[in-house]
Formats: structure tokens, C-alpha cells, sequence
């Protein structure tokens, strides 16, 4: 069974302030980690490993910085790490990845799953997992909380309006897995030294991929941020129990926090 | 409000939409049933593209997979011009594959300008799945939506980093269709106008070779869903010493059941052997960001708002007027909260 992982890197969240006064991120350390959604899918796709046997393979877009992802991903429990990296592939956005992606893992070929995170903390994009199913023409469970391999058959559990559904599939399937659907393990010393010292990650650039720089061309512009309003002190109800209570669920509806 | 308005108001002249036109045109929402209604977020979509249609001089036009004609009527009084309405009974369970080839086809056929999707299970995994199958582009999970009049592309506001900020992001002009996914509850509830009438069409789709692959073997619903761990709650109710005895505490656990939401408790709490230890907020327990949190009876000592700054929405109810929590609360009640609470579960219910 082999399992591929398409994983990204992004800026750690501990490492900067957001500073909604003067509407600016203040970065105080530029230190760059494994989106977290998608190490629940590397944990995913490892426990299928752990109990069953899989070469499971992480793959990633962006710049050469990027490598630290794929050997920690290795450290982890991965067997193979691909880099995809240029100057092309590190200025594209979500559709170039998801297309540079899907011609790597075609290149890497013969997969029986794909596993993703449902979606990145630092884009908010939720697009890559079902992108790429369409792009297979294959099965997509997403949103899953827990997924095993038993006789060829893979099974999950997957959040499902307010509950979840069990659901089974014959792969190749690609899953997207839940954000906080697991604990992700930590590295194993051991493997943190072959990672970084014997382990090879297998960079390709655009061009061995067979794109070129009409397919990677943004389909997206930035056009700055927006930060939420600053906290004021609250406001005070009074009245009656029965009037405070009213006053509270207006308020809690208006400001849309319940439904 | 002109006459036109006036006229459609009143019953007498219905909206035609002009199909004819080169290009992409108009917007369209995808609409979302749950059990035999709409999901509220249809309702919302349908809401916020009158107001992008009226500026690109589009129509509104609604896709209802699966559903009947009461519910394509539902549509049309919440503001959509036309209706769309797949009405095959094998189309009446969402599954991906049939779903996906019924919007796919239509879509290839009529051509959007703008496509929003929910936010939502259904929508979530649609919409990145059209976007590929159309040539263009998703973007996700979107909390605001404007024009840029001048290149007819669509601004989204898309949430970063649980909602710390947000990035805004454009299309660009050559993406067709734009594809958003919208999330629940940001845009308001259209007016629900009976009086307004528009067409349905139905069209049917040809299903060969769209057979889900995915079988679903269980579904587990609400009632015995497993408990959110604190951290990702999206709401919580807490309770405090302040709410006196077993008794109160019990009241807190009714109010978070209402709401949906998870029981936790201050250190307080965990002291009386009101609630277990893992479920404390504040040092020593969890810190959590939910959209909502609920203080009942809770001093708000410097410890427990530790671990709930990052709470969107702190509601605190406390029978002290001096306590701290107060001052990190955007909403504060100055009761004993065990009045307070039945009011709110009958004022939730109402």
C-alpha cells in the first residue's frame, strides 16, 4: 500500500503577534513549521502504516526552506520526501501547487491513498483535497477523524453535520483529515539524526513536472488584510431574568454567534 | 423601488430571466437541504447575491439537487430569479459522484459568472471538486464577499490562523467561473416575500457512470455525538463556585446542551467535584478560543482569564458587580445565574 501525503509549510503562529490595534503582524520570530491540519494527516496515514504496512511518501510545494518540513515529516515516519521547488513553483498559489502536486504524485505513481489536511491555517484554502480527487477522477472522503485498512478496504469515520458517518471505499481514495482529528507523535530522536544526515529528499522543479509558467500563473491576487475590531469593554444587561435572558439571545444572534 | 418591483410585489408579473447572452454569466447559488429544508446558509447566499447581482446587473439563479418543488418555491421567496431543480428521486441522498456530475454538466452548459457554495460538508467538498472539473479556482471558507465593479471579479475575505485575520483575496479576471464557499451565519437572512414568483425549470441528468463510491455504512447524529475537547470547542458554557451546589452546576450543564456546546469549569468547580479536571479552563487546564464563552458564576481571577483571551464572545454572569470577569466580558449580566440560565434555555427555545 502506498500512501502519498502532500504536506505545507507555514509560518509558525507562535512566532509572530497580531496586533489588532495597529492592524499589523509583528513577526518576532520567523520560524516555519508543518501545517498542523495536515501533520493529522501524516498521523493518519502513519497509524494505517503502524497496524498494516504502507510506504507512505510526503510531498511539498514552495521554497527550498520547505525541506525542513519533508525531514521532519521523515523524522516522523515517512519513507520518501519529495520537494517540489523553483523560483516558478515558490511564487504560485493554491491552484499552481495543487496542479504541481497532482503531476508529482502522477510521476510518483501507483498510489492507494492520498492524505491531506482539510485546510491550511495560514490561507485558510480548503480546496486541495477534493482538487485533487477530481484531478484523479478518484473516491474523496473528507473530514475524517480516523481511518483504518483492513482486506483492501478502507474504512472511516468522518464528522458529518452535527455527528459523523462511518463510511467504507474501495481505494484509491483520497482522504482530507479533520483539523485536531488526532495527537500527532513526536520524532524519534533517531530518526530526527537519519532524517537530516542520511535520508534524501527528491527535489524536482517545474519543468520536470511538464508545467511551465503559463500553468503556474496565479488565478488569485492578494489584496491585503483585514483584522478583527479591537475589544471593548461590554456591555451591561439589566432587567428581569426573563428580559436579560431575551436581550442575550438578540445579541448572540445578531453578532451571529449562535444560529 | 421602482414599478417593476412594485408589480412583482404585488403578484401580477413575474421575473423572467433573459437567457439569451454570450460569456459567463449571472451568479449561482448552490442550494443545500437539510432533512426536508434548506440549510440556513442557502437562505444567506441567496441574500448576499441580490446584492452582487444588482450591482453586475445578473440574475440570481438557484441549483437545487434532490429536492421538490416546494422547496424550489422556498427559493424564489428568498430571492432567487430563477430555479434549477434536479428532481430524479435517486438524486434525493447527497452523495458526491451523482451530485457532482448533475452540477458539473449544468454548469458547462449555462456558464456561470460566480458560483457560491456553503461552507458547509456538502459545499466544502463540492465546490474545490467544480472548480477542477470547470478549469478554474475555489477559494474557501469565506466571511465576506464584494465586487470589484471595474474587472467583475469577486473580493473574499478568507480567515487566517483561526480567525486572528483575514487575508483578502481577488480573483483573477480571466478565472471562470469564480467559486466561493460561504460560511454559515456571516450574511443575514433574506425577507421571505410569498408573493414573489419566478420559474422553475426542471432538468435532469444522466447519470451513468456517476455511482457514489463511497458507502455509507452508519451515520451517528447529535445526540450521541462525542464530546468536542475544549480546545476546539466552538462554544462553552463554564461554571464557577458561584453557582453554590451540584444543583446549580446541573443548570450549567442544561444550558451548554441547549447551546450545543461544552461544560467546563474554573478551578473552582474542579475543587467542589463539580467537574473532572481535565475539563478546567484557565492555568493549570485548558486554554481555549471558542466563538462563544459562557462564565456562570465565575470570579474571573487573572489564572482563569488566561485561558480564555482568546475567546471570541465572553458572556459573564455573576451575582458580584465588582468581579474581574467583567471586565474581559463583551457581554456581562449582573444576576444570580441560577435565575438566569432557565431564562436563557426558554429564550433560546422560543
Amino acid at each position: 500500500m502506498r500512501i502519498i501525503v502532500p504536506i505545507r509549510q507555514i509560518l509558525d503562529p507562535r512566532g509572530f503577534t497580531v496586533s489588532r490595534r495597529h492592524e499589523r503582524i509583528f513577526v518576532n520570530r520567523e520560524e516555519y513549521i508543518i501545517n498542523p491540519n495536515d501533520k493529522n494527516a501524516l498521523e493518519v496515514a502513519l497509524r494505517i502504516k503502524d497496524t498494516g504496512g504502507a510506504e507512505v511518501i510526503a510531498v511539498a510545494v514552495g521554497k527550498p526552506r520547505v525541506d525542513d518540513a519533508l525531514r521532519e515529516a521523515m523524522a516522523l515516519g515517512a519513507d520518501a520526501a519529495y520537494l517540489l521547488t523553483d523560483e516558478a513553483l515558490a511564487q504560485t498559489d493554491a491552484a499552481g501547487a495543487a496542479k504541481a502536486l497532482a503531476k508529482a504524485i502522477e510521476k510518483i505513481g501507483d498510489f492507494d491513498l492520498i492524505i491531506t489536511g482539510q485546510e491550511t491555517l495560514d490561507t485558510g484554502d480548503a480546496q486541495l483535497g477534493p482538487w485533487l480527487a477530481e484531478y484523479f477522477g478518484i473516491a474523496q472522503v473528507t473530514n475524517v477523524r480516523e481511518a483504518t485498512v483492513s482486506d483492501g478496504a478502507l474504512r472511516a469515520k468522518r464528522d458529518w453535520g452535527t455527528g459523523y458517518a462511518e463510511v467504507e471505499a474501495a481505494p484509491p481514495v483520497l482522504l482530507t483529515v479533520a483539523p485536531g482529528a488526532n495527537k500527532p507523535r513526536y520524532p524519534h530522536g533517531g530518526r530526527i539524526m537519519a532524517a537530516y544526515r542520511e535520508w534524501e529528499v527528491t527535489t524536482w522543479g517545474a519543468e520536470a513536472l511538464g508545467l511551465d509558467a503559463a500553468d503556474l500563473e496565479p488565478l488569485t491576487e492578494g489584496r491585503g488584510r483585514t483584522f478583527p475590531p479591537e475589544r471593548t469593554l461590554g456591555e451591561r444587561l439589566t432587567g428581569s431574568p426573563q428580559d436579560v435572558a431575551a436581550d442575550l439571545v438578540q445579541q448572540l444572534r445578531l453578532q451571529h454567534v449562535i444560529k | 423601488m421602482d414599478l417593476d418591483y412594485l408589480q412583482m410585489l404585488m403578484g401580477e408579473e413575474e421575473v423572467v430571466v433573459e437567457e439569451e447572452g454570450e460569456g459567463y454569466r449571472n451568479i449561482w447559488v448552490v442550494a443545500e437541504r437539510v432533512g426536508d429544508e434548506l440549510a440556513p446558509v442557502t437562505l444567506e447566499m441567496l441574500n448576499q447575491a441580490q446584492q452582487l447581482a444588482s450591482t453586475l446587473g445578473a440574475y440570481v439563479m438557484a441549483v437545487l439537487v434532490g429536492g421538490d418543488e416546494t422547496l424550489a418555491q422556498e427559493l424564489i421567496y428568498h430571492g432567487a430569479d430563477k430555479v434549477f431543480l434536479f428532481d430524479d428521486p435517486a438524486l434525493k441522498d447527497y452523495a458526491l459522484e451523482p451530485y457532482i456530475k448533475a452540477l458539473g454538466d449544468l454548469f458547462a452548459e449555462k456558464m456561470p459568472e460566480i458560483v457560491l457554495c456553503g461552507a458547509t460538508d456538502v459545499g466544502g467538498e463540492l465546490a474545490p471538486r467544480l472548480a477542477r472539473r470547470l478549469d478554474a479556482v475555489a477559494l474557501t471558507n469565506c466571511t465576506g464577499l464584494t465586487l470589484d465593479a471595474s474587472q467583475r471579479t469577486l473580493v473574499c475575505t478568507m480567515p487566517v490562523y483561526d480567525g486572528e485575520y483575514s487575508e483578502v483575496v481577488a480573483f483573477s479576471p480571466e478565472v471562470h467561473p469564480q467559486i466561493v464557499t460561504v460560511q454559515p451565519g456571516v450574511f443575514g437572512l433574506p425577507y421571505r416575500d410569498e408573493y414573489r414568483s419566478a420559474e422553475v425549470e426542471t432538468v435532469a441528468v444522466d447519470l451513468d457512470g456517476a455511482q457514489p463510491r463511497v458507502k455509507v455504512l452508519n451515520v451517528v447524529a447529535e445526540a450521541e455525538r462525542e464530546p468536542v475537547p475544549l480546545p476546539k470547542a466552538r462554544i462553552i458554557v463554564s461554571a464557577g463556585r458561584g453557582m453554590g451546589d451540584a444543583e446549580g452546576f446541573a443548570l450549567v450543564e442544561q444550558l451548554a446542551a441547549a447551546l450545543s456546546g461544552e461544560v467546563a469549569g474554573s478551578r473552582g468547580a474542579v475543587d467542589e467535584g463539580w467537574i473532572d479536571e481535565e475539563k478546567q479552563v484557565g492555568m493549570g487546564g485548558a486554554t481555549v478560543r471558542p466563538d462563544l464563552y459562557i462564565a456562570c458564576g465565575i470570579s474571573g481571577a487573572i489564572q482563569h482569564y488566561f485561558g480564555i483571551q482568546d475567546a471570541k464572545f465572553v458572556v459573564a454572569i455573576n451575582r458580584d458587580e465588582n468581579a474581574p470577569i467583567f471586565k474581559v466580558a463583551d457581554v456581562g449580566i449582573v444576576a444570580d445565574a441560577k435565575e438566569v440560565i432557565p431564562a436563557i434555555i426558554e429564550a433560546l427555545e422560543a
